[in-house]
């Protein structure tokens, strides 16, 4: 009986070793499925071989991800030798996911995420460049401006998917009732001036207390970050480089930009509590009828806006808790300190990566060919479809006109106004210059600019605290002065 | 002698087969421990040492310590860390003891109920729990929290972003949640003193206030120094609060060394940096720990 339970034990005891060992070789079978991919392709196949391309995606439009196996299916119809073989993940996880996958050595042959991070991969060795890869017919579908996005000094790391217009958006019943031609703003854009008065008229009170706000912007933590970068390119800084590699927030418009701001609050137009509005909660604030305008928004907001009324048309439980119904209506960013209004582009798209090991010509050609599938033709068009995006891409352009889509057209020009202005990309600013600027923004702008609408230090100890730091960074000779 | 010592020294070593039983059990939780602590404390502190890159780091020596030294935002994270600690821990076991103390008198099967209600957000995950109390702490005046001081005619306020009430409310989420393991161990304490010492108690005529202070608070002195030094510890290391509720703004007032420690490390890749600030706050929470035994725990009997 001894001898049993002691054999027992010691099985139980394996069972559980065994158990801890395949745990961890699991886990590291899911982090490393690209480097399958990768060792594969490095034992030196040609393009006619089978090989394995792997990407690791978000949820990118509400039906993105249920079409994955359509995708899959897809690519290796195209290109019988060929597997897609894609890892979904959340937005919250993306980031997460793929640092790690990175910083292992071993991430995925393609990523999607937004083009502002390719300066942060680039430095660590692991992004690969496709400027001598992607074929001529590749290059030429795509629009310039978004393609120059996923460009770092004389490198292309990807294709883009969509370029994003950040605006803001309107309450069309609302602005009606202040008074505000929507239409003529859509075509000229408008002065800070202009939307001062406006959102001013938007403001309805009982008593003491503020019924509905005239704009409300996400501004909780990190998003304050959002708010600034997208008033700052209307404050004739479009980037935070001069054409000259001057530091530009050490400018005068900056100062001035950052009053403008802070009076918005203190007329009453924007809720006092703004540094704790998140995204969601603003949202929500424009559906229930508690603000005219929010921000940012996005072209997608029409569409998530028209399900909600639907909703409430069809007295649907699941419409968002006393809502109203709301046309949603695309406004640009105004302009401020006299500049010229620049529209800020969320250039998204299909990064492409390499392992430890250095990859074999046949799968980099590989892994093009299914970074430039994921980026353009039908794929394309049904994601920007969803996501209410223009198509940046001919193929996509093509494959869209057989879909349609309820769209209200005011809305759709109004995209392509500022698609227009919109600023362009900035592949020139040197790796190092821009994480020192990432480093002032995070550590600096973003923590004094959630005080400075917390009420908590003026404009003007913001823009001596950003000074201070761009000096310190960039010396006296690296930043604007005028 | 030396024939006794060598024997000690043999009889040491000597492998009996019980052993054999003992390591292969404790072989499991070795190789655990191994991966899934050592393993990482040993890299963590070579990397510290290195700037760290994928296809190859490159040692930099003390480089990254040095830069702690000079990094502001590094020692404001550690006064607010502390700060979060010396009125969080302390005012946590208070009201852990006091809800112990007041369940301790009950019927088991209260207690038990008791019990388990307050363990029961221990059990519920930290992200869903921070999701209520965003809730709790809208900043419009129809938040719940701003609702109920507006009945004290108080004005809304910005709790969780103003640099003077962000700090007080992620205090105001600790004192008021995450009870339950503190509750549980100090009943348990409880209940190992002997009813002896009460009833004794209770014929020379002491009254509750004199129970507890000749009594309960220094049998409970081993409890309260084991949640203290745990509570310390996980204090030190807090970060689900500030990561969900603040993200360590506003003007970095509620930025902790643990909520730095990650953004270097998974947001900026600054893996060298994000090492160095770990081991740095792992000597910080040692000294600490060995001076609580050491001041607390002289007159600790076990």
């Amino acid at each position: 009986m001894k001898k049993f339970s002691r054999i027992t034990s010691l099985m139980l005891a394996l069972v559980m070793i065994v158990g801890l060992a395949a745990a961890c070789g699991n886990s590291n079978n899911a982090a490393n499925s690209s480097s399958a991919a990768s060792t594969n392709s490095a034992s030196g196949n040609t393009s006619a071989e089978t090989d394995t391309v792997t990407a690791l995606l978000p949820p990118v439009s509400a039906t993105y991800q249920d079409n994955f196996n359509k995708f899959s299916k897809d690519f290796n119809t195209k290109y019988p030798n060929l597997t897609l073989k894609i890892e979904p993940a959340s937005w919250e996880d993306m980031t997460q996911k793929l640092d790690v996958q990175v910083n292992a050595g071993s991430p995925p042959d393609i990523a999607f995420i937004g083009a502002d991070g390719i300066s942060k991969y680039v430095d660590t060795g692991l992004l690969m460049n496709i400027k001598d890869i992607a074929t001529a017919d590749m290059i030429s579908d795509f629009d310039e401006g978004p393609l120059n996005y996923m460009k770092n000094g004389d490198g292309l790391y990807g294709f883009p998917a969509y370029m994003e217009i950040h605006a803001i958006g309107g309450n069309k019943q609302y602005l009606e009732q202040a008074g505000i031609d929507y239409k003529s703003i859509q075509q000229n854009g408008w002065t800070f001036d202009q939307f001062r008065d406006a959102i001013k008229k938007g403001v309805v009170k009982e008593g003491n207390a503020t019924k509905r706000y005239g704009f409300v912007f996400a501004c909780a933590g990190v998003a304050a970050k959002d708010y600034l970068s997208i008033m700052v390119k209307s404050a004739g800084m479009p980037s935070s480089f001069t054409n000259d590699l001057k530091y530009a927030y050490t400018s005068k418009n900056y100062l001035e930009l950052l009053k403008e701001l802070r009076t918005l609050i203190d007329d009453g137009s924007m809720p006092k509590e703004l540094s704790s509005v998140d995204a969601g909660k603003r949202w929500n604030m424009f559906l229930t009828g508690q603000t005219m305008i929010t921000g940012k928004g996005l072209a997608t907001f029409e569409n998530s806006a028209n399900k909600n009324n639907a909703k409430i048309d069809a007295k649907d439980g699941s419409a968002v808790k006393d809502s109203i119904k709301v046309d949603y209506i695309v406004l640009p960013i105004p302009s401020f300190a006299g500049a010229q209004a620049v529209s800020t582009p969320a250039v998204d798209g299909y990064v492409t990566f390499r392992g430890k090991n250095e990859p074999t010509k046949a799968h980099v050609d590989n892994v093009v060919k299914a970074a430039y599938y994921m980026a353009s033709g039908e794929v394309a068009a049904m994601t920007n479809n969803d996501l209410f995006v223009a198509h940046i891409t001919k193929s996509a352009n093509e494959a869209a006109k057989s879909m349609k889509i309820d769209r209200n057209p005011d809305n759709e020009t109004a995209v392509q106004n500022m698609l227009k202005i919109a600023a362009p990309a900035r592949p020139d600013i040197p790796t190092d210059l821009g994480a020192k600027a990432i480093k002032i923004e995070d550590e600096v702008i973003i923590p004094k600019f959630q005080a400075l609408l917390a009420n908590e230090i003026t404009p003007e100890d913001m823009y001596k605290a950003v000074k201070e730091a761009a000096v310190a960074a960039f010396g006296e000779d690296g930043i604007v002065k005028d | 002698m030396n024939n006794c010592k060598n024997e000690v020294k043999k009889r040491k070593f000597k492998f009996n087969e019980d052993y054999f039983w003992g390591y292969v059990f404790i072989a499991v939780a070795l190789a655990v421990f191994a991966m899934f602590t050592l393993y990482p404390v040993i890299s963590a502190f070579i990397i510290s040492f290195q700037e760290f890159k994928p296809l190859g780091s490159q040692w930099i020596g003390l480089e990254n310590y040095a830069g702690l030294l000079k990094d502001k935002l590094f020692g404001k994270s550690i006064v607010n860390t502390v700060t979060y600690t010396v009125f969080s821990v302390p005012v946590s076991l208070f009201i852990s003891f006091i809800i112990a103390v007041m369940i301790y008198p009950l019927k088991k099967s209260l207690q038990t109920f008791f019990k388990a209600i307050y363990y029961l957000p221990v059990v519920a995950s930290g992200v869903a729990l921070s999701v209520v109390w965003l809730w709790i702490f809208d900043p419009m005046p129809q938040g719940i929290l701003n609702t109920i001081i507006g009945w004290f005619g108080i004005s809304n306020q910005n709790w969780l972003g103003s640099s003077n009430t962000a700090m007080l409310s992620l205090l105001l989420m600790s004192w008021l949640s995450s009870h339950g393991t503190s509750i549980i161990i100090y009943l348990a304490a409880l209940l190992g003193i002997p009813d002896s010492f009460f009833e004794s108690a209770d014929l020379d005529g002491a009254t509750f206030i004199k129970k507890l202070r000749y009594i309960i608070i220094p049998l409970l002195k081993p409890t309260t120094l084991f949640l203290l030094v745990t509570g310390i510890i996980g204090s030190f290391q807090v970060f689900m609060n500030a990561y969900m509720m603040t993200g360590g703004g506003p003007n970095n007032a509620t930025t902790m060394v643990g909520l730095l420690i990650f953004n270097n490390a998974f947001k900026y890749s600054k893996f060298g940096i994000a090492a160095a600030q770990s081991l740095v706050l792992a000597a910080i929470i040692a000294v600490i720990s060995i001076f609580q035994f050491k001041v607390l725990g002289d007159d600790v009997e076990y």
